[in-house]
Formats: structure tokens, C-alpha cells, sequence
């Protein structure tokens, strides 16, 4: 079936909602990242405040009012560029194109500023690498202004639905390779998922030295089961100390974490 | 004020404040009251004495280079936002290429740099930098954009109604914010619970608003509350235990009958 939308627009309108519609859930779910507050079920996000609030004890600004109000200006801002960019969007979709190039402008003006505003706390608080992001962030935004700018909303319909034997050969193409990809996939979820949680025997590599390496899925069940695996099976030793292997020493992405276990006999 | 004139004002204000902040984080050196920043001797110290010049005299010298030639930068867009204030487009067009000439040869600088001390994070980073500026320019003086439509001090009915919506959504934000904080502010000193994981190992997991003053306090209440046990060894979990942005950091204290 064709896409009524997808048929009756131009390649340049269906461009012009695509940026629209970027930005516009861009700084929604920025906004709700900031409204949902730390980690929650079905919700990690940010912890913004942490965030906001190590920066500024980091020089020496403890009090929390400081971190909320410095928050409370980047929400705003994210706000008002939320709702410019979801309100050009709406106007875009009525045809109302003066008022969608107004309102957009005025969502690009504030996505500037929001950025801008970041770089400065970047530069103050010595991230640089927060700094290159916003950077590039900035530069995204402008970017997407003039190229929204450039697409024409009444320019000449092109075809982008598919004719009738390309969608066909495409729609088996597609098919199989999701039918090969889903079936690899599903076999390694049934073969590998157990690792996420299975203890993993420790390999002795010296003399009350013992090697643990972690599969790509182990996380902290497994670092504990791990443990208390060992425990089990050396009760006459106790754990005097665990060396982690540091990234440089580790087979480039070959290898996941990998600890040694240094123990002693127990008296 | 006209599409392309805010435009280009915030093109400038961006690059002005960049380079002004730039020169700032120079001239304040190491971590004080008030400002952090960045070590930028203390990495051009390491970085010279990678190879092999170890004379603070050459990352000093180099510094003091860089720092120079980044003040007169910030001058130039100085002068180019000034130029703009005054509404003379010729002048601040003049100043601003001059400024993002510059710019670009201290980021080829920069790059150069990175390559002998083999650095390729940073070698990216200032590629990014240097094509970001080229590219502000382009967009600064040569993507034609309207001078006719203007955005008024007095929006119109719409826009108003769009400002209305916006207010509401930044007081309902706020307000989650300031009761999110208030929440959880007192996780800046408090001490973390532990979890016994296996027979004498407890975990901690620490909150992202933990410090080390948090670590110092969960440490010795742990030691209040179990008088009968002797701490033996603090392993600090390795990023790989964290259930990716969830968890912060991960702490187990192993012990032993005292």
C-alpha cells in the first residue's frame, strides 16, 4: 500500500518535517530526561542534577539552590526550543509555511543559545570533551537551519514511493536477510544469555594466583557468583586481593574485563 | 532584528565566547575558587616530555606561544562583534574572516601537535573544531538567508500563544527538578548501605552524587555497625560491573572475623 503522505508530498516537504520533527523530540525527551530525575524502571536518562551538582562543587559552589537554578535556565530554554520546533512542525503540517519558517527560526535561536550556554559551563567546569559535543551539537543545529531553509515546501512532487516489482524484490530481499539475521541472533541469545549471571570458574596462573575472564555480557552477578564460586572451592584460602587487568594489557576489543585473584592460606 | 543579522550574532557570539573562555582557562592556572578548567601546562609538560624534552622551559614556551596567539584570536572577534553592534557589515565581516583564519592555522597548529604526541583523540577533536569553524564562515558570509523577515520585540498572537505553552512546560520541569533534588541532595554526604553478596564481601552501590567525603563515611559506619568484622580489602569495581549509565560506581569491602 502507498503511503497517502509519503506519495502527495515532495522528497524536499517530507525533508523539511523530517528536521522538524528531530529537533521538536530531541528537547522533548531532553526535557523529560530532566522531569524524570535519575533512574528508574523502563527509564535511565541522566542524572542531571548529580551532574550539575559535581560541576559546581567542583569549584566550590556546594549549595544545591546553585545547581537548580542553572538547571532551571536549561530547562527553560529547552522548553521554549521544544515548543517552537514542535509548533513549526504543526504548521508545517497545515501548509502554514511563513509561520512554521518563523517559529522554526525562533527554535534554531534557542537550540543556539542552549548550546552556547553549555559551552561556556564546559570551558568553566574543564570538560572537554561535554565541550566538543555541544560544539558539534551547535554546529548540527545551524547546519539543519540553513538546509531547512534551502528545502522548498512547494517544490515539485518526485516519486519516492517504489513501483510495484522493486517493492517486490526488495520485500523478499529484506525478508530473508531479517529471517538470517533474527535466526544468528536468536541462537546466540539461547546459547550465551546464561553468562549474564553463571559464576565463572577461576584458572590457576601461579602460585596462589588465580585468572577469572569475563564474557562481554558479565556484570556484577557474575563478579559476585564468581566469587563465591571461588570461595567454595578454595576454603582454605582467603582472597588477599584482586588485580584488574588494565585496559592497555587487554587484547584490543578481544577481551572483556579480566581479573587476578592473589590469595593466602588461611591460618 | 533581521534573520540573518541573529544569525550571525549568535555565530559570533559562540566563537567570541569560545576563544574569550579559552584565554580565560590560560591565563587561571591549575584548579581554583571558582574555576576549574582545563591543565593545560600540565599536559604540555607530559606531552613534551614524552619525547624526551623534559626542560619545563619548552612546554612553558610552547604554552605562552599558544596562549598568545589565542588572546590576539579573541581580539579579532572582539573587534568583528563590536563592528556588528555598529551595524557595519563590511567591517565585521573583514575582522570575523580575519578571526577564523586564525582559528583554523591554531587548530592545524593544535593538530600538528597532536600527531608527534600521537594523540588522535585530540587529533579529532580539532579536525572537528577546525571544519566547524570553516563551515560557520561559509554559513556566517556566504548562505544568502532573509533580510527582510524580521522577529519583533512584539510577537504575534500565535507566537505568544507558542511563549504561554513554553512558560508552563519550563515551571512544570522545574518544579519536578526541585523536588528531585530536594530528594536526594542529602546523597552528597550520606553513607551508603552495603549488601553482604557473598559470606563476608559487601557491596555498595554509590549513587552518582557521591564523592569521595561519601566514601570516607560509608567506610566508617560500615566499621560502626559491624565491630565484629576487620576490613581486610576495598576493591573498587571496574566499569564493566556497572549496568551501563545506571550505576555509578560499585564498591565491595571484603572482611574478616576481627
Amino acid at each position: 500500500m502507498d503511503n497517502p503522505l509519503i506519495k502527495s508530498r515532495s522528497t524536499q516537504q517530507l525533508l523539511r518535517y523530517a528536521i522538524l520533527l528531530y529537533w521538536s523530540i530531541f528537547w522533548l525527551f531532553n526535557l523529560i530526561d530532566k522531569a524524570v530525575g535519575g533512574a528508574h524502571f523502563l527509564w535511565v536518562g541522566r542524572d542531571r542534577f548529580a551532574q550539575f551538582q559535581k560541576y559546581f562543587a567542583s569549584v566550590g559552589l556546594d549549595s544545591p539552590h546553585i545547581a537548580n537554578a542553572a538547571l532551571a535556565v536549561a530547562a527553560a530554554l529547552e522548553a521554549f526550543a521544544f515548543v517552537f520546533f514542535a509548533g513549526a512542525l504543526v504548521h508545517e503540517l497545515r501548509g502554514r509555511t511563513d509561520s512554521s519558517h518563523r517559529l522554526a527560526l525562533i527554535g534554531t535561536l534557542f537550540t543556539l543559545g542552549t548550546f552556547t550556554f553549555f559551552s561556556i559551563g564546559d570551558h568553566w567546569f574543564g570538560d572537554r570533551f561535554e565541550l566538543l559535543e555541544h560544539t558539534l551539537f551547535w554546529f548540527v543545529s545551524l547546519v539543519s537551519w540553513v538546509v531547512f531553509t534551502r528545502l522548498k515546501a512547494q517544490a515539485p512532487t518526485d516519486p519516492v514511493a517504489l513501483p510495484k516489482a522493486q517493492r517486490l524484490i526488495a520485500g523478499i530481499a529484506g525478508g530473508v536477510l531479517v529471517v538470517v539475521t533474527a535466526t544468528a541472533i536468536f541462537r546466540h541469545n539461547t546459547t550465551d544469555f546464561p553468562k549474564r549471571t553463571a559464576a565463572i570458574a577461576a584458572e590457576p596462573v601461579g602460585d596462589h594466583i588465580y585468572k577469572v575472564a569475563f564474557p562481554f555480557l558479565g556484570g556484577s552477578s557474575v563478579f559476585e557468583n564468581s566469587l563465591a564460586l571461588f570461595k567454595e572451592q578454595h576454603p582454605n584460602e582467603a582472597i588477599q586481593h584482586i588485580y584488574t587487568v588494565p585496559n592497555p594489557l587487554r587484547l584490543k576489543k578481544a577481551d572483556a574485563l579480566i581479573f587476578y585473584i592473589i590469595t593466602e592460606d588461611t591460618p | 532584528m533581521t534573520e540573518r543579522r541573529l544569525l550571525r550574532l549568535a555565530i559570533l557570539v559562540f566563537w567570541t565566547l569560545f576563544w574569550g573562555l579559552s584565554v580565560t582557562d590560560k591565563v587561571i592556572p591549575d584548579v581554583q575558587h571558582l574555576w576549574v578548567g582545563k591543565d593545560f601546562f600540565a599536559l604540555f609538560i607530559k606531552f613534551f616530555a614524552s619525547l624526551g624534552l623534559k626542560d619545563p622551559l619548552f612546554a612553558t614556551a610552547a604554552l605562552a606561544l599558544v596562549s598568545g596567539l589565542e588572546a590576539v584570536n579573541f581580539g579579532l572577534y572582539l573587534v568583528a562583534l563590536i563592528s556588528f553592534r555598529k551595524g557595519d557589515a563590511a567591517v565585521t565581516d573583514r575582522w570575523f574572516f580575519r578571526a577564523i583564519l586564525v582559528s583554523m592555522v591554531l587548530f592545524s597548529l593544535f593538530s600538528i601537535a597532536d600527531q608527534v604526541f600521537g594523540d588522535r583523540f585530540q587529533l579529532l577533536e580539532h579536525g572537528l573544531f577546525w571544519i566547524i569553524l570553516l563551515a560557520s564562515w561559509v554559513v556566517f558570509r556566504h548562505i544568502p538567508m532573509e533580510d527582510g523577515a524580521t522577529l519583533g520585540a512584539s510577537p504575534s498572537a500565535t507566537t505568544r500563544g507558542w511563549v504561554v505553552g513554553g512558560l508552563v512546560l519550563t515551571l512544570a520541569t522545574v518544579a519536578t527538578l526541585w523536588r528531585f533534588s530536594d530528594a536526594t541532595f542529602h546523597q552528597v554526604e550520606a553513607p551508603v548501605a552495603g549488601q553482604e553478596v557473598v559470606d563476608g564481601i559487601y557491596k555498595f552501590d554509590f549513587p552518582f552524587l557521591a564523592d569521595k567525603v561519601v566514601w570516607e563515611n560509608t567506610v566508617n559506619a560500615f566499621m560502626d555497625e559491624h565491630p565484629d568484622l576487620k576490613v581486610r580489602y576495598i576493591y573498587t569495581g571496574p566499569s564493566e560491573l556497572n549496568s551501563k549509565k545506571k550505576t555509578h560506581l560499585l564498591l565491595y569491602v571484603f572482611t574478616e572475623p576481627a
